[in-house]
């Protein structure tokens, strides 16, 4: 079980994909931020936050997660999520997440979903 | 006052607030523009003003560059006292004016200094309010949805016990559950098993992995959370730790650990609310765990009954499908063991030189671990007798082997015998066993076949007597095990040797079949039905009357 979160980052023309392992909580939620504003700064105004290998999220990552969602509003940029476990898709389902950022089954689908 | 100013603003700055303030967008732009104002008028280089929120100053807006997101230590102690201090950023100097609800940081600070009647304070203050207001709404919202969630999760936990049986998979969602909905950094899930709780997984770092369940500290604390110490092991190196029961029925099965509530400054104490939380959650748990437990539990023992079912059939392998045919003479074997499998042995044979073998063995304890010992004696003796000549050399070797592959304290009673049926002598070795009945038909006496020697893999080197006697016509001879003359009745009465010898001195004139038969109907009479204690084992050879 990983209970840091490790962060990785595929640039593909214009998206880019963050790759999670471990626990979105305060630290790794920070982490996901600081990738994602980095990303912005970059000029990618499209972002796909693959979770397929986080199983556990706490409120705080989701106030984060949040605060993201806000910021690529804000920038008129566009913000995914894919590969969620049932548990996470719920919980971002009930906080609101869903309602202003897509969630997909899969990568390939939210790329193309994304980038239309 | 000028036609085009109000309250020392021109009124198009006044149509630029006004249109500002009515943009979806929300505050933070107005309040960038009103800062940039607020420099204008005061010759200031940068300005930012911070949002009282949480215990700490929260940035919602600058103009110009220099002043980060959240003030450190240092800079909000400067704010408290109202003194100059440097921002940390690009080492400017700041001054600050407190404010409703929040301050306003501006360089150089002599900016702040003095200061003709100004709108912009009170319309920053505004702002403030307004963006306060805002942030409780989204954060009561957030709180109401997270509310949600835990319902949600005690909920999904429920319907666990329907739909996972898997112990593994079972207990990593309850731990996941948990420390999520706590928002704590480490946790770990311990089980109940044998007085101790035995650590099944963990999250976030180490955790001890054994606890005694009657540990005063351990319950004071499993009792009374954070203002009980936690046991130093428990979770190395966490800072705030709760603890909850996981009770099934009232009866404790294991216990949720919970580590260092997170927020968005670090880590702290749990709230009140959590226990409450958690401790439902563990109720739903319990539940669950309890259902995968009694499935695991039917599994092993499926698994154990097939195992048994397998070891019987070699036993009944390894114990005679019948009697030899031996001219003149009569044999019969019956054996029924206390469980599936026993710790009895018997087995008839015939030699090389025409001769009878006979032997009845016990050995200590029962089920598995005695049916091992009596596959052991079976392969050794067969064996011996093959290669070894009868005498006590034959039992002496046999001896130490079975010390050498049998565990401590485990022994085996045995008798030995072998008929030469041409002659009608009988010679035997007894290591330990019962005392065999040899009834005479001509007097109606009986001899017995005392042992002469100590059970077989008790000690090294012992030594056993060979003795012999003659069977005469009509004479039956009887070997047993102790299921026979100690089986008990209602009364806790033992059978004992006396009536054994009486049912033989009944039946003597039956086919031998039927006298095994009229012995267990017997036993069974003189028990009344109570439960086998321990396996039952006959022999008989009988010399055919003149």
């Amino acid at each position: 079980m990983t209970e840091s979160l490790n962060v990785t980052v595929d640039r593909r023309d214009g998206l880019a994909v963050i790759y999670t392992e471990g626990y979105i909580n305060n630290q790794g939620g920070e982490e996901i931020a600081r990738v994602a504003y980095k990303l912005i700064e970059e000029g990618f105004r499209v972002l796909l936050l693959n979770l397929g290998g986080t199983k556990i999220v706490n409120s705080i990552g989701i106030s984060i997660l949040i605060e993201i969602i806000e910021k690529m509003i804000e920038i008129d940029g566009r913000l995914g999520f894919c590969c969620l476990t049932p548990t996470i898709e719920k919980t971002f389902h009930i906080m609101g997440l869903a309602q202003y950022a897509p969630i997909f089954s899969d990568e390939s689908t939210a790329v193309a979903q994304l980038r239309s | 006052m000028s036609g085009r100013e109000a309250a020392g603003l021109p009124s198009e700055a006044w149509g630029e607030l006004l249109a500002l303030a009515q943009d979806d967008l929300g505050e933070r732009p107005l309040v960038e523009r009103l800062l940039a104002l607020w420099c204008a008028a005061h010759g200031a280089h940068a300005a930012a003003l911070y949002l009282d929120w949480k215990g700490g100053l929260e940035c919602v807006g600058t103009h110009g560059a220099g002043f980060p997101l959240e003030l450190d230590e240092v800079a909000r102690t400067a704010v408290e006292v109202g003194v100059p201090f440097e921002t940390g950023m690009d080492r400017m100097s700041a001054g600050s004016l407190r404010l409703p609800g929040g301050c306003l940081l501006a360089a150089p600070p002599a900016a702040l200094a003095g200061g003709a009647a100004d709108p912009l304070p009170l319309l920053l203050a505004a702002a403030l309010k307004s963006l306060r207001l805002k942030l409780e709404l989204k954060d009561q919202q957030f709180q109401v949805n997270y509310r949600v969630v835990e319902l949600e999760a005690l909920y999904d936990v429920g319907l666990a016990v329907a739909g996972t049986l898997d112990l593994d998979r079972l207990s990593e969602e309850i731990l996941l559950r948990a420390v999520s909905l706590l928002d704590a950094r480490r946790g770990a899930l311990y089980v109940l098993e044998e007085g101790r709780y035995r650590l099944e997984r963990t999250f976030g770092g180490e955790a001890g992995r054994w606890f005694a369940a009657d540990d005063p500290a351990l319950s004071a604390f499993l009792e009374g959370g954070e203002e009980a110490p936690a046991p130093a092991a428990l979770l190395p190196g966490a800072r705030h730790l709760f603890g909850v029961p996981i009770r099934f029925e009232n009866i404790p099965r294991g216990m949720l650990v919970m580590g260092d509530k997170e927020s968005r400054r670090g880590v702290g104490p749990f709230l009140p609310g959590d226990r409450r939380t958690l401790g439902l959650f563990a109720n739903q748990a319990a539940i669950a765990l309890e259902n995968a437990r009694l499935h695991l539990r039917a599994l092993e023992q499926e698994r154990l009954e097939g195992e048994m079912h397998l070891a019987a059939e070699i036993q009944r392998r390894i114990l005679p499908k019948g009697a030899p045919v031996v001219p003149g003479f009569e044999l019969a074997g019956w054996n029924r063991p206390a469980r599936e499998v026993g710790g009895d042995y018997y087995d008839l044979f015939t030699t090389h030189g025409g001769r009878v073998g006979l032997v009845v063995g016990d050995v200590s304890g029962k089920g598995m671990p005695a049916a091992l010992m009596v596959s052991t004696l079976h392969s050794a003796l067969r064996l011996l007798l093959d290669q070894t000549e009868f005498g006590p050399a034959l039992l002496e070797r046999l001896n130490r082997h079975i010390l050498e592959s049998s565990m401590p304290n485990k022994f085996i009673t045995m008798l030995l015998a072998e008929v030469n049926p041409r002659i009608g002598v009988l010679r035997y070795l007894n290591a330990g066993h019962n005392p065999g009945f040899l009834l005479r038909a001509a007097s109606g006496q009986v001899d017995e076949l005392p042992s002469g020697g100590v059970p077989l893999g008790l000690l090294p080197g012992s030594r056993y007597a060979m003795r012999e006697m003659a069977i005469a016509p009509g004479d039956l001879l009887c070997l047993y095990s102790d299921g026979i003359t100690e089986a008990e009745s209602a009364a806790e009465e033992e059978l004992g040797n006396a009536r054994l010898i009486d049912l033989l001195r009944a039946h003597r004139e039956r086919p031998l079949p039927e006298v095994l038969q009229a012995i267990q109907d017997a036993v069974g009479e003189f028990t009344a039905g109570r439960p086998q204690g321990d396996d039952q084992t006959l022999v008989l050879l009988r010399r055919e009357a003149v």
